[in-house]
């Protein structure tokens, strides 16, 4: 069991890594801004194809030895987990180091070059694209908080029907593993957590839709289409998840309250559920939103093209721009979004929350 | 409308912005009564500063070209507004630009028809 689960999440996160090239937004390779005319460089459609081509074969090898290690020497569970995880850091390193590889061969020959030369370097905004935006409202986000301040309030009133050993970490399988004293705190730890994280979520949220959709001069249409895409579908996956995330930690809570409400096989098939949910609905929304501007353009302006803003992509990863008032914005190397560094906000809304969580989850 | 802005240009870049509104207007893509986005919206969509894009609307305002009412945003005025004073402040910006045209020796007919063109590139998708 914990074999396939741990393939299963590695072969889609190795799928994603080796796919990223060809799902990032068209004008950027390898975390540096190509100007149009120049996406279709041969040398740099190899720089992507040799990416993907290294990453999925020692992805493959990688897998392929684990699951013979472990099929053949049949290790405790403790070690499956633990070479597990490390080979899925291991592939993510790896294609980290990679990218960092490509991302210096793509500078050199986009200096090599002067792509940029004897272009007009602009940057655009579309007046009315926010009345196409279709980000879920910030009250849809209030919901699942609704439905935790309710288990919290139940379990204040259920107090007494608590166990003295409260549940705080639960296997694979679905059974509660550790244990801590009974308190008030300890008792609603569980809710108060899965609340830090809703309001986490609700806090991204507002800040995606109040940050910058970015177009791109040279193909205003495919890369307009891009970015309403990866609002929509990421305001619903986040929705998704802190909604799933809800019922599975409610679950969780009843289950240490009325241990007798549901059965045992319901208890082990919930995290995985989750899981197979979750993972789907990432893979569907990075092909979604990898696929959204790569129809052909059709609207070439030879002598124009985006603003190069590789100075304020640090490594062509973080992004640190006081002046955008954009508090998130699309990731350069991968499908999604990434910090503002410029913006103390974004630290606010990302990093309280997980403070907070930490320290419930020591307490 | 669409707005492109060149940040590296000699012109600034909340001039650029002024000049890009006031001509989406005189196209007919953006009509009296619409309000133009946020400052924070419009800034953050072009990745400049919220200072930058404040200036623009201020400067729009000075001119009578926009109305920025509190909690609506920035709205388009209508053109009756047009009075003596906007007449004037024209008339004064007029006058390099002229004295410029006929100093590199345009005649008179040259710099009318010239004006008539640009009047007419501005009007021509309009109904």
């Amino acid at each position: 069991m914990t074999l396939a689960i741990f393939l299963f999440i590695s072969i889609i996160l190795a799928g994603i890594q080796t796919a990223i090239p060809f799902l990032v937004k068209r004008t950027i390779i390898f975390g540096i801004t190509v100007p149009e005319k120049h996406i279709k460089n041969e040398q740099l459609l190899s720089y992507k194809k040799n990416y993907t081509f290294i990453v999925a074969l020692v992805s493959v090898i990688a897998l392929a030895s684990y699951v013979l290690w472990v099929l053949v020497s049949n290790p405790v569970e403790e070690k499956t987990v633990l070479i597990g995880t490390f080979i899925q850091f291991g592939i993510i390193l790896f294609s980290l180091s990679l990218y960092f590889y490509y991302h210096g061969k793509t500078l050199q020959l986009k200096k090599k070059q002067n792509w940029m030369e004897q272009l007009k370097q602009v940057k655009v905004a579309d007046l009315s694209v926010r009345s196409q935006d279709e980000m879920l409202s910030w009250y849809v986000f209030l919901l699942p908080i609704v439905m935790t301040v309710g288990v919290i309030v139940y379990t204040i009133f259920q107090y007494d029907l608590l166990p003295n050993q409260i549940p705080t970490h639960w296997g694979a399988n679905g059974k509660a593993d550790r244990f801590t004293e009974k308190t008030p705190i300890s008792a609603i730890s569980l809710p108060l957590t899965l609340l830090a994280m809703q309001v986490m979520f609700l806090g991204i949220n507002i800040g995606k839709s109040k940050s910058g959709i970015q177009l791109s001069a040279t193909s205003l249409n495919a890369s307009r289409n891009r970015q309403l895409t990866l609002r929509k579908n990421s305001s619903w996956l986040m929705f998704g998840v802190s909604f799933l995330l809800t019922i599975m930690f409610s679950f969780f809570q009843l289950t240490t309250i009325h241990p007798d409400l549901f059965a045992g096989t319901a208890m082990m098939a919930a995290p995985i559920i989750f899981l197979v949910i979750l993972l789907t609905g990432t893979i569907i929304f990075a092909v979604k939103v990898g696929r959204a501007d790569k129809q052909s353009v059709g609207e070439q302006k030879e002598d124009i093209t985006d603003y190069d803003e590789d100075s304020y992509w640090k490594g062509g990863l973080f992004y640190f721009n006081r002046n955008d008032p954009s508090i998130f914005v699309e990731k350069r190397f991968g499908v999604g979004w990434t910090l503002n560094f410029g913006n103390p906000i974004g630290y606010i809304i990302v990093f309280v929350p997980l403070v907070v969580i930490i320290i419930l989850s020591n307490l | 409308m669409i707005i492109v802005i060149e940040p590296d240009s000699d012109v600034p870049i909340y001039e650029q912005i002024c000049n890009q509104i006031m001509e989406g207007i005189a196209r007919g893509q953006i009509k009296p009564g619409h309000s133009l986005p946020s400052v924070r919206v419009f800034a953050s969509d072009l990745g400049v500063n919220m200072h930058t894009v404040n200036k623009s609307y201020h400067l729009l305002e000075k001119k009578g070209i926009i109305t920025i009412v509190p909690k609506s945003g920035a709205v388009i005025s209508s053109p009756q507004d047009f009075n003596e004073s906007s007449f004037n402040r024209l008339k004064d910006e007029f006058k390099p630009l002229i004295a410029e045209s006929l100093v590199v020796g345009m005649t008179h007919q040259q710099i009318q028809n010239l004006v008539t063109s640009i009047i007419e590139d501005f009007t021509k998708n309009q109904k």
